[in-house]
């Protein structure tokens, strides 16, 4: 069965800028999680939670759009203030699922929230 | 006689009965409340609603202004009038900043100019994202949003429409409407509708509104006239009569005359007679000189109107419903618990009758009305001594009575009104003209001297103000304004050391330490 939406794995923030400029024009939804390790795990407890109800809503995205999946890195990178994603991206936490260009934006514990999640993916 | 009485008393239990069934029937609601209108009391009323685990829903829909710009959820205050005219106002006080730091020393290239392709998607992209907030506020308490515009069909009956023409009704138990307002057009005047522009559009322009005509003299005009001359384009004001009408006078003329002073034109006693659209593109606007019967013409980029507002009840049926309005202003007649004429339906915020056309007090009175409704309150809303403080380059900060209004209520006997020009530190090392910063608190004559009336122009109005709102609240008076040290060197302390009365006659220019 076909997905109506594209699905992109990134590692980093120089990936991630890639992939968005890649596909200028289309509506590009990214969710940004604390990297995983050789188990399959990520050091922030919250994106765990996170990303099974994430994606559990995934098949209400608009047909054509993208979804970026990111990894930002390891917890000492993230901890610093002046990383890339804070200071350009301007993430002020992870889990951060947003819809790139738009200020429509879910921080931490607003991702547990399927209803919202949802509202997000479906809203105009 | 003696069979009337029979009659009615046969007619008691079939009453009783019909009650007991409409109070079967309200359990059957689709929601407990319906908030027409989600701006400033629309939103708070429904959000302190849901808080007591009511199902409630708001109506939000934005018609197009004539000249087609539209918005998000949130109301006036956040689309189209608080938001974007104070980030406005201060972009504009920023470049009145820039040329003062060349004094205190900083190296700054000249000439500074200002983008407004840098700040307007700036603007409304703060904006944007206040609209979703609001949306998640919303879904996060439960509240439901539609994206329609509703209009009543009876006391419990809402009708909403979408933008395609689909219909909808849904029941609730209360009704609240709370549409708010809409800039006024003066349509007598040739060219206004297709050729102006008003405070709706002014924020989401893409370009910059070049040389600009401003119609009116409410602080919309002067708000919208200030930042436009203070990002440096060429701005004139159109003024029928006098400025800041309902404000205290004197304090106006201060504004105004500051506003001068910094470049903004002023037509006094002027009145627009038509607008053309000429082959460039551009304007040109012919007014009267009322005063001397004079025409004149000139050319402008954009002609702003600002000459009033018009509550948003031409499509809700209020009428068919017999929710009873003002005939002269058009807004809803609301008694002190904001309850309209016919029971169950309430009107909150601008559209309301006598009430400030300010969001803090909607947004109380909305809050308020909710708890009574579904949390056993009584609390009613206080309208009393609200502050304000009006946006223009030169601030004016205000609460309680006008001197006007303290003579009208007390006599020019019964009143002590103390007063200071002063000057902000800040304008001294910036060269600033400080001729129109000034402070006045009218004051009852008698005894303690309990404080009637505070009025401040400067710098920081808004943030002067507020203190001194909850002071005159709990009823401040001189005598205590005098046991009260200042903090220095603050403008704010010069209100504390008021001491010249305008019944002395005195200079009351306040001079140094």
């Amino acid at each position: 069965m076909a997905r109506q939406y594209e699905e992109v794995t990134v590692r980093g923030y120089d990936e991630f800028m890639k992939a968005v400029s890649q596909r200028k024009g289309k509506d590009v939804f990214a969710y940004f999680s604390g990297s995983k390790n050789e188990q399959g795990i990520s050091w922030c407890p919250d994106c765990v939670k996170a990303e099974p109800i994430v994606r559990g809503e995934l098949g209400y995205l608009p047909p054509g759009s993208v979804f970026i999946y990111c990894q930002v890195g390891e917890r000492s990178y993230w901890k610093d203030p002046n990383n890339e994603f804070k200071k350009t991206l301007k993430l002020s936490g992870v889990p951060t699922l947003l819809r790139y260009g738009t200020p429509q934006k879910l921080v931490e514990e607003e991702c547990f929230k399927k209803d919202l999640v949802r509202m997000m993916f479906t809203e105009d | 006689m003696a069979a009337l009485c029979k009659w009615r008393h046969r007619l008691k239990p079939a009453v009783f009965f019909q009650n007991a069934a409409r109070r079967q029937l309200s359990d059957k609601h689709d929601y407990d409340l319906l908030v027409i209108g989600g701006g400033s009391g629309g939103l708070a009323c429904s959000k302190e609603a849901a808080q007591f685990g009511k199902k409630v829903a708001v109506l939000d829909y934005v018609e197009s202004s004539p000249k087609g710009t539209k918005w998000g959820l949130g109301g006036t205050c956040v689309n189209v009038g608080c938001i974007p005219k104070k980030l406005m106002h201060q972009a504009a006080l920023l470049g009145g900043a820039v040329k003062d730091a060349q004094k205190y020393g900083w190296r700054i290239p000249s000439p500074i100019t200002h983008d407004w392709l840098t700040m307007a998607p700036a603007v409304q992209d703060y904006i944007r994202s206040l609209n979703w907030g609001h949306r998640v506020q919303l879904q996060d308490k439960k509240v439901k949003y539609l994206n329609l515009k509703g209009s009543l069909m009876d006391g419990h009956t809402v009708r909403a429409v979408s933008e395609t023409g689909k219909e909808s009704v849904f029941t609730a138990g209360n009704i609240v409407i709370a549409t708010g307002g809409r800039p006024k057009y003066p349509t007598h005047i040739p060219g206004s509708l297709e050729y102006g522009i008003s405070s709706d559009d002014i924020f989401w322009l893409k370009e910059s509104p070049g040389k600009t005509l401003v119609v009116g003299a409410s602080y919309v005009a002067l708000e919208c006239a200030g930042f436009l001359t203070g990002i440096g384009l060429d701005t004139s004001v159109m003024v029928r009569s006098i400025p800041l009408r309902g404000f205290d006078q004197q304090i106006a003329c201060l504004v105004t005359d500051y506003m001068g002073s910094y470049g903004t034109k002023f037509h006094w006693k002027c009145s627009p007679s038509k607008v053309e659209k000429l082959e460039t593109g551009r304007l040109l606007v012919s007014w009267t000189d009322l005063d001397s019967g004079k025409e004149d013409q000139d050319t402008f980029d954009t002609v702003l109107w600002a000459v009033g507002r018009t509550p948003e009840t031409r499509a809700l049926s209020l009428e068919k419903v017999g929710v009873k309005m003002n005939r002269e202003t058009g807004k809803i007649i609301v008694s002190a618990d904001e309850a309209t004429s016919v029971p169950n339906i309430y009107a909150i915020g601008d559209i309301a009758e006598g009430r400030p056309e300010l969001t803090p007090t909607a947004i109380q009175a909305g809050k308020l009305l909710a708890r009574r409704l579904f949390g056993k309150s009584s609390k009613l809303m206080d309208y009393d001594c609200v502050p304000t403080t009006v946006f223009t380059p030169l601030e004016y900060g205000s609460v309680g009575l006008s001197e006007e209004e303290a003579v009208r209520r007390h006599g020019e006997d019964g009143i002590e009104v103390f007063h200071a020009f002063y000057k902000p530190l800040e304008f001294t090392v910036a060269e600033r003209d400080a001729s129109q910063c000034y402070i006045k608190m009218v004051c009852l004559r008698e005894g303690a001297q309990r404080i009637l009336g505070f009025h401040f122009t400067g710098p920081n109005a808004g943030e002067v103000t507020q203190g001194f709102a909850l002071a005159i609240k709990c009823g401040a008076t001189y005598t205590q304004l005098m046991a009260t040290v200042g903090i220095h060197p603050t403008s704010a302390e010069e209100i504390i050391k008021l001491h010249i009365t305008k019944r002395s006659g005195l200079d009351p220019t306040v001079t140094g330490c």
